[in-house]
């Protein structure tokens, strides 16, 4: 009898524990795909980010701690063009996690989702570290974020069918809140012109309507040559763009000299979820870029 | 494609249209054309499949410029007394150390494959082909082929990725120049614990020529085991350490010239490495490696006397790396017979000079692609007594795929 309830009990545990304990372990890249993940998952997942918010994207370095977490993951969500090629690849082999293995469900190339820019084939590194899939800075991109969500939204339903429509629910909130905010933002830098440091900020751009004139960088990942400086000195000069661009890890000494030089001054912009006190979602990045460049 | 063409510009025409329609019109048309562009970079070959379907492909050249004070015929004969004769093939002057293909890919969902073909002016070798498990559960991952060992830090990284040009001191002695680089298996488990923890085991051919013996008639004759932990110290800080262990029936020919040895080896090791980066542009990494050598059997020398030989020897170096924005700077001690310089021949113990050296090196990386490095040695481990004072000017570049970096 003792047993019988016991063993009733053992095996209510073992078929209730999982549904009811056992949340989605995520692990994602970057800061703001981990803010996402969070919106639409809500309290059925866990999420882990590689990435620090303060730390340049362009440059991680695999820690091996990063494979102890893609150990236990049950999918892992990353940026995708090329971005993250020099750590993750590594990462999810070493995790021996079947899960997250590309082709498995556990393997989210948030990428997919959207439709990338100045994809250019024909590229060499000549012109630098290049990435010839696209401008892998797609996630300032107000038009794309929606299918971003809900591609995420998808993934996890897959993962986890049983909550399909809270995942669904919680993405219908997303986008409710993303059109609300668009409308925000949609028109306040319409006609602004910015000189920009790396091509980070070209999605926004384009959803927003303002232009990008010039950058410091010649080439993604070479520092600008002393002639380059001198040409944007006379061009910004010249044309008095609203800003200088940049963030927090790019050229800060080649940005104050032009400043300096030129009397445009210098917008440090965060570029990530929780890189400035405040902003801990990827709305409040949106929102705080908006408002830093339409400098009110 | 013609057809295609051919259909839109029908499309195009055959319809009256409003003049402001033309300019959607030959919107969408771009846009088609764009599309078959697309397409056209996934064409299908006479095999069929895609561009997309080839392995990632890599190349590294590796050169190098030497310098020494001394003679072509000095350097040829160095050897480290008591440890090790091995032929130094690096020339005064301009030296082309290797062009090495690389490839990798997914074989299927179960495996990757990794190839490494380093092609020099005399010979082109397979120094590594292997396979990776990626599907096993429960934290296990197999390896087979050619492959690096798990055996202690450096042994498992590609040579152009190291630090310095040459390798320290203990890896000359105990492993030879190229390190274990062995065909066999290796199993590694990577248990769900909230730290990093790695554990190793590998059955090996054992034809490391130095540690082992060169092209074994049968095996596997050597083992080797390793467990690594590594702790996050905060955000910027990273700690690796752990044990490795080598061991194995040795057939060698490389401790005198014209000599043989018969036994057994084991070789202990213990490696620490600590990464800091404190910005994003300024980092600094401190790396130290011991090793230790216990070895039994019969000595053959050069007049063919046969006496027992017992060797227990160790090795260490300490490296440092601070690294700012493009530039590195290095600075490395290694040296022999720290705790241990046992060699005793026939019940005859034999001192040798404790050898020890002392390196400087200054990097420039002007992308991710290229690495020009000067480094000098102070060297004080040949066997005559001589120092040596070399220079390395070594320029790697690297072209194709990226490959991802352990740490």
């Amino acid at each position: 009898m003792l047993i019988k309830a016991f063993l009733a009990l053992f095996t209510t545990l073992l078929l209730s524990g999982p549904a009811l304990a056992a949340e989605l372990n995520v692990l994602a890249t970057l800061p703001w795909i981990g803010s996402i993940a969070k919106d639409i998952g809500g309290d059925r997942v866990s999420v882990t980010v590689l990435v620090k918010p303060n730390q340049d994207p362009h440059h991680i370095e695999a820690r091996p701690s990063m494979i102890s977490a893609a150990r236990k993951a049950d999918i892992v969500m990353f940026n995708g063009l090329d971005l993250e090629i020099g750590y993750l690849p590594v990462i999810i082999e070493s995790s021996r996690n079947p899960k997250i293995q590309p082709g498995n469900p556990g393997y989210l190339d948030c990428s997919r989702f959207v439709e990338a820019i100045e994809i250019d084939f024909k590229a060499d590194r000549s012109q630098g570290d290049v990435h010839p899939l696209g401008n892998p800075h797609y996630h300032l991109s107000t038009s794309r974020m929606g299918k971003v969500g809900r591609g995420i939204a998808e993934a996890l339903s897959a993962l986890d069918s049983g909550n399909r429509a809270l995942y669904m629910a919680n993405l219908a909130t997303f986008e409710k809140k993303l059109a609300e905010r668009r409308k925000e933002w949609d028109g306040r830098l319409k006609g602004k012109n910015y000189v920009a440091f790396h091509r980070f900020f070209e999605y926004l751009a384009a959803d927003l309507g303002f232009r990008i004139t010039g950058y410091i960088e010649q080439r993604p990942g070479i520092p600008p040559s002393s002639g380059h400086m001198a040409g944007l000195v006379a061009s910004m000069s010249r044309e008095e763009p609203n800003a200088l661009i940049t963030t927090s890890y790019h050229g800060g000494k080649a940005a104050d000299f032009l400043s300096k030089k030129t009397g445009v001054k210098t917008i440090v912009l965060p570029h990530e979820v929780g890189s400035r006190e405040g902003i801990d979602d990827w709305f409040d990045l949106v929102d705080r870029i908006v408002h830093d460049l339409s400098g009110e | 494609m013609k057809y295609l063409l051919s259909f839109l510009l029908i499309a195009l025409f055959a319809f009256p249209t409003h003049a402001d329609d033309i300019e959607t019109r030959i919107k969408n048309l771009e846009e088609a054309l764009k599309s078959k562009e697309q397409d056209a970079l996934s064409s299908k070959g006479v095999f069929g499949g895609s561009a997309l379907m080839n392995p990632n492909i890599s190349l590294i050249l590796d050169t190098l410029f030497y310098s020494s004070n001394l003679s072509p015929s000095e350097l040829e004969e160095r050897e480290i007394s008591g440890y090790m004769h091995e032929e130094f093939e690096t020339k005064k002057g301009f030296n082309l150390e290797s062009a090495e293909l690389f490839f990798f890919a997914p074989v299927d969902p179960y495996f990757n494959l990794y190839v490494t073909i380093p092609v020099t002016e005399e010979e082109v070798e397979l120094e590594e082909a292997y396979f990776v498990t990626t599907s096993l559960p429960a934290g296990f991952q197999l390896k087979g082929g050619k492959f690096k060992s798990g055996f202690g830090r450096l042994n498992s990284q590609h040579r152009h990725n190291w630090d310095f040009a040459d390798p320290p001191l203990p890896y000359s002695a105990f492993l030879g120049g190229e390190g274990l680089i062995e065909k066999g298996v290796q199993v590694t488990y990577l248990p769900a614990l909230p730290f990093y923890t790695e554990l190793g085991f590998e059955a090996l051919q054992g034809e490391n020529e130095v540690l082992f013996r060169e092209d074994a008639a049968t095996g596997p004759r050597a083992y080797a085991a390793f467990a690594k932990a590594s702790l996050d110290l905060d955000d910027k800080s990273t700690l690796l350490f752990g044990p490795s262990v080598a061991f194995g029936k040795t057939d060698t020919g490389t401790i005198e010239e014209d000599t043989r040895f018969e036994g057994d080896s084991t070789l202990w090791g213990l490696e620490l490495t600590y990464k800091w980066t404190f910005s994003d542009k300024k980092a600094f990494k401190l790396q130290a490696e011991y090793l230790f050598r216990d070895q039994d059997g019969d000595f053959t020398d050069a007049d063919e006397n046969v006496s027992n030989l017992e060797r227990e020897q160790d090795g260490y170096y300490v490296q440092a790396v601070y690294q700012v924005d493009r530039w590195r700077l290095g600075a490395r001690y290694d040296g022999l017979g720290l705790f241990k310089d046992k060699y005793v021949l026939d019940g005859q113990s034999e001192d040798f000079r404790t050898p020890w050296r002392a390196t400087a090196a200054i990097e420039y990386n002007p992308s991710e692609f290229t690495r020009l490095r000067l480094q000098y040695n102070h060297d004080r481990s040949l066997g005559g007594g001589e120092t040596n004072r070399e220079v390395f000017l070594q320029a790697v570049f690297g072209i194709g795929a990226h490959a991802a970096h352990k740490f």
